[in-house]
């Protein structure tokens, strides 16, 4: 490998090649066990190493904001970087790669499921310790993972189901306003809804039924649009759920019992990042699962071509109804938890700007993929959260880049591609790929 | 590879180089962070809360910093946008306490952003003084939190108590944007006092609309047929402007009144000479202003362009209160949280305090106890001290 890259031609995309193959025999375990090593030298070594690189403090956030706030910073912030996150990884990540693939084969051999935990584990490590740091990384962190959840769940029926949905931010706001009625209710005194009607140490246990019943709302509200839009077609749903969001908008801030305009705040601090964890976990598998199953299929056949399906037996208006609901559902679950970590709802969340973050958020990732979701998400989340110093040029900048990703990948970065775990987890003995490296949209061989 | 380990070599040399430019540490500096949507649907506000800070920034450096306890401070001003989002507010204000370790926050400026940024604060125990929110739980059981204007609950009586001395009329009609916190509280706490001043049936009509409808023609009609006398409409400057001009225009000859909300640079500009010798409640008035609120106005006007409208007057005596506060504080140990704590009880201490904006207490629950200015939109457009109404 090393005699490829050094006499390979020097262009830029060969160079990138041989880099990409010097990582390639590197497992995915090798990274998070890279990134967990990288996290430990931060939280121990941190601060000190910051104070001696003249940072008043551990850049968060990877210092986009110091570097952007104060330019004189860039060098420090640059060797922080490279000194904790950059080496540590790619040491680890080349060093251990032989002993880490033997140990991730024994694991795979052993059971590929608990190998799925163990790779869980160590991530739900990497986050924690990367959060514990500060507590504005674990807020950005947080409110990430809730947009992971909304961006798959719009992607079931932008992407999969090939429709123009605008009714998300109306779905979400049906779930916070459930999720947040029930645990306002029953567990909390507030000014609203008067005492608590259960014991407060019962909320914990009870959240997850109140976030699933916020789901099921959002679902019974998506079903006021599936009637009547399902017998028409393409722009006809657009413009129906446009006019859905808007009622929600309209219906909430017209209902005195949930706080009208004013919302609806003091939700109790349910959602810690094991919870929000193990909730962007379960939904990422299950929106997986579901596109991945035969219903998924047909639901990509009546995206395609409806006609065409229909005559292929696939029940098309159950299909889409099934899709639909799904998608609201995860998109309720997502409205609860936003709920209970802003701790404060009110109907002007919901608007036409919630709607362009989310659609920017699928359109920027990918349709049609879990992992375009996730990396959109993602993406979308931290550059908005790091750029936010520079004001108003931030609202030149994103758009422009979206208007570029449109041009260039007009489907979105990583789009139609299935995000399959059993072969994200497999010892890499021959090169394959890692998570970033989408060019050409190659498919995991199996 | 080996290239890329020069590179990388090569870069930490760079870098440890340029090292010396970035240090420099000498006293620590009193940071005070401000909140504000610089971008979003209100960016005018960020702006006038960002030019407020910065001119107060000038004075305390003008001083050569902020005395506290017999030694002098460097100030620092952490300036965050909030989009105009509950979001953004509720990360920015994360991002103050826990990242730059400011000593207070002065922001967010709307309700929406106040309520959840403010329980942010409360929890991390850092004051916060929101200078414009007007919705009650901003500052309800919320200890650290509190804010520079009156309240809803006290314009609405000024407001009926007003009319009723002024025109001595009987029969008011609203219209309000039901869809937007503040107007919807202010109808429904004006409704409440007209009807206490005249019993039920006095509004004789209560009309709403929806944020960014611009046509009221059907409303105003409603509002023309149903006798009226009075006309009294909360809103923001550009919807002033409309229903001012839809209601001349229908042929509405009486005396429209507005709250604090109409207090704004553009209203005049947007409106013209439709809006001339109408009434509004507010917390100062520019024209006709003396001593230190002409003093205030008069330098935004030389250095901006115009006339300040309310929120960066209700920032600067925001950020005046909390200067006052670390300085009667006593002395700073350093210990940001211990200090914040010690900030805070001063700020709950504050008798009296002499603003641009009147003369202000806090109450237990963090909102001051004020005067209201009542403000006439002079023939010229400039908002006129008409009189001023105490608790």
């Amino acid at each position: 490998m090393k005699a490829t890259s050094e006499n390979s031609p020097k262009s830029n995309r060969s160079r990138a090649r041989a880099f990409r193959e010097y990582f390639s025999g590197v497992p995915l375990l090798g990274w998070l066990a890279g990134g967990l090593v990288a996290v430990l030298l931060e939280r121990f070594l941190g601060t000190p190493l910051a104070h001696l690189l003249g940072l008043p403090k551990v850049p968060v956030l990877f210092g986009c904001v110091i570097i952007l706030k104060k330019p004189l910073l860039i060098p420090g912030t640059v060797i922080y970087l490279l000194l904790v996150y950059v080496l540590p990884v790619g040491i680890v990540a080349r060093l251990c790669g032989s002993v880490i693939n033997r140990l991730v084969s024994w694991l795979f051999n052993l059971s590929p499921t608990f190998s799925v935990i163990v790779h869980l584990c160590l991530l739900y490590g990497l986050l924690s310790i990367w959060s514990g740091i500060s507590a504005y990384r674990l807020l950005t962190l947080k409110l990430t993972l809730i947009a992971v959840i909304v961006t798959l769940s719009l992607n079931i029926i932008n992407g999969y189901m090939g429709e123009f949905s605008c009714s998300h931010p109306g779905f979400m706001a049906l779930g916070a306003y459930s999720a947040s009625v029930v645990t306002l209710l029953l567990f909390v005194d507030d000014r609203v809804f008067g005492a608590a009607l259960l014991p407060e140490a019962l909320g914990p246990f009870m959240f997850p039924v109140a976030l699933i019943g916020g789901g099921i709302v959002a679902a019974v509200g998506a079903i006021a649009i599936a009637i009547p839009s399902f017998r028409t077609r393409g722009d006809y749903l657009a413009i129906i759920s446009l006019a859905f969001m808007f009622i929600v908008k309209s219906m909430i801030e017209n209902l005195e019992i949930v706080g009208g305009p004013r919302g609806l705040s003091s939700q109790p601090n349910y959602v810690n990042l094991p919870t929000l964890f193990l909730w962007t976990v379960a939904a990422v598998w299950i929106i997986n699962n579901f596109v991945r199953s035969v219903l998924g299929k047909a639901l990509n056949a009546v995206r395609d071509d409806e006609m065409a399906a229909d005559a292929m037996t696939v029940n098309t208006r159950r299909t889409k109804f099934v899709a639909f609901l799904f998608g609201a559902f995860w998109a309720g679950v997502a409205g609860g938890l936003l709920a209970h970590v802003l701790r404060y709802v009110n109907p002007g969340t919901f608007g036409i700007q919630k709607l362009a973050e989310v659609l920017a958020m699928v359109y920027f990732g990918g349709l049609n993929s879990v992992y375009g979701s996730i990396v959109g998400a993602v993406g979308y989340s931290l550059l908005s959260e790091a750029l936010r110093p520079l004001e108003l040029f931030k609202w030149i900048i994103i758009p422009l880049l979206l208007i570029l990703v449109m041009i260039f990948r007009p489907t979105g970065l990583i789009a139609f591609k299935e995000f399959n775990v059993m072969n994200l987890i497999r010892p890499k003995g021959k090169p394959i790929r890692e998570e970033s490296t989408s060019k050409g949209g190659v498919l995991i061989r199996s | 590879m080996k290239k890329s380990l020069v590179l990388i070599v090569s870069c930490l040399i760079i870098g440890v180089l340029l090292l010396p430019f970035g240090c420099g540490e000498k006293v620590k500096p009193i940071k005070i962070g401000i909140n504000a949507p610089m971008t979003g649907d209100i960016p005018k506000v960020g702006e006038g809360t960002k030019f407020a800070a910065q001119m107060w920034l000038e004075d305390i450096q003008a001083s050569g910093g902020l005395e506290v306890g017999g030694k002098k401070y460097p100030v620092e001003l952490v300036i965050e946008d909030n989009e105009s989002k509950a979001e953004s507010a509720v990360k920015a204000n994360t991002k103050l306490i826990t990242e730059d370790e400011v000593l207070a926050i002065v922001g967010p400026q709307s309700s929406k952003q106040a309520v959840p940024a403010g329980g942010v604060a409360n929890n991390y125990q850092t004051p916060m003084i929101s200078p414009w929110s007007t919705n009650p739980n901003t500052t309800k059981d919320r200890p650290y939190v509190f804010r520079g204007c009156f309240l809803d609950p006290f314009q609405g009586p000024v407001l009926a108590n007003f009319i009723k001395e002024e025109f001595g009329y009987s029969k008011a009609a609203v219209l309000y944007d039901v869809a937007s916190d503040y107007p919807k509280g202010l109808a429904e706490f004006f409704k409440q006092a007209w009807e206490n001043l005249y019993g039920p049936g006095s509004v004789v009509a209560f009309e709403s609309f929806t944020t960014k409808d611009a046509d009221f023609s059907s409303q105003l009609t409603k509002i023309n047929r149903s006798g009226a006398e009075v006309l009294f409409t909360p809103q923001y400057y550009n919807e002033v402007a409309l229903i001012v001009q839809q209601a001349h225009e229908l042929g509405w000859n009486k005396p429209i009144v507005g709250s604090d909300s109409w207090g704004s640079a553009e209203t005049v500009k947007l409106c013209g000479k439709d809006c001339y010798g109408l009434f509004f409640s507010t917390h100062y008035a520019a024209a006709g202003a003396t001593g230190a609120t002409k003093a205030f106005i008069d330098r935004y006007n030389k250095k901006h362009g115009y006339i300040p409208d309310d929120v960066a007057a209700l920032t600067w005596d925001s950020l005046r209160i909390v200067q006052e506060a670390i300085q009667s504080s006593g002395q700073l140990t350093g210990n940001v949280a211990k200090d914040r704590q010690s900030v805070r009880n001063a700020l709950a201490r504050i008798k009296e305090f002499d603003g641009i904006t009147g003369k202000m207490t806090f109450t237990e629950e963090g909102d001051p106890i004020k005067c209201a200015v009542i403000v006439r939109i002079s023939d010229k457009g400039e908002f006129e001290f008409y009189k001023s109404v105490c608790p």
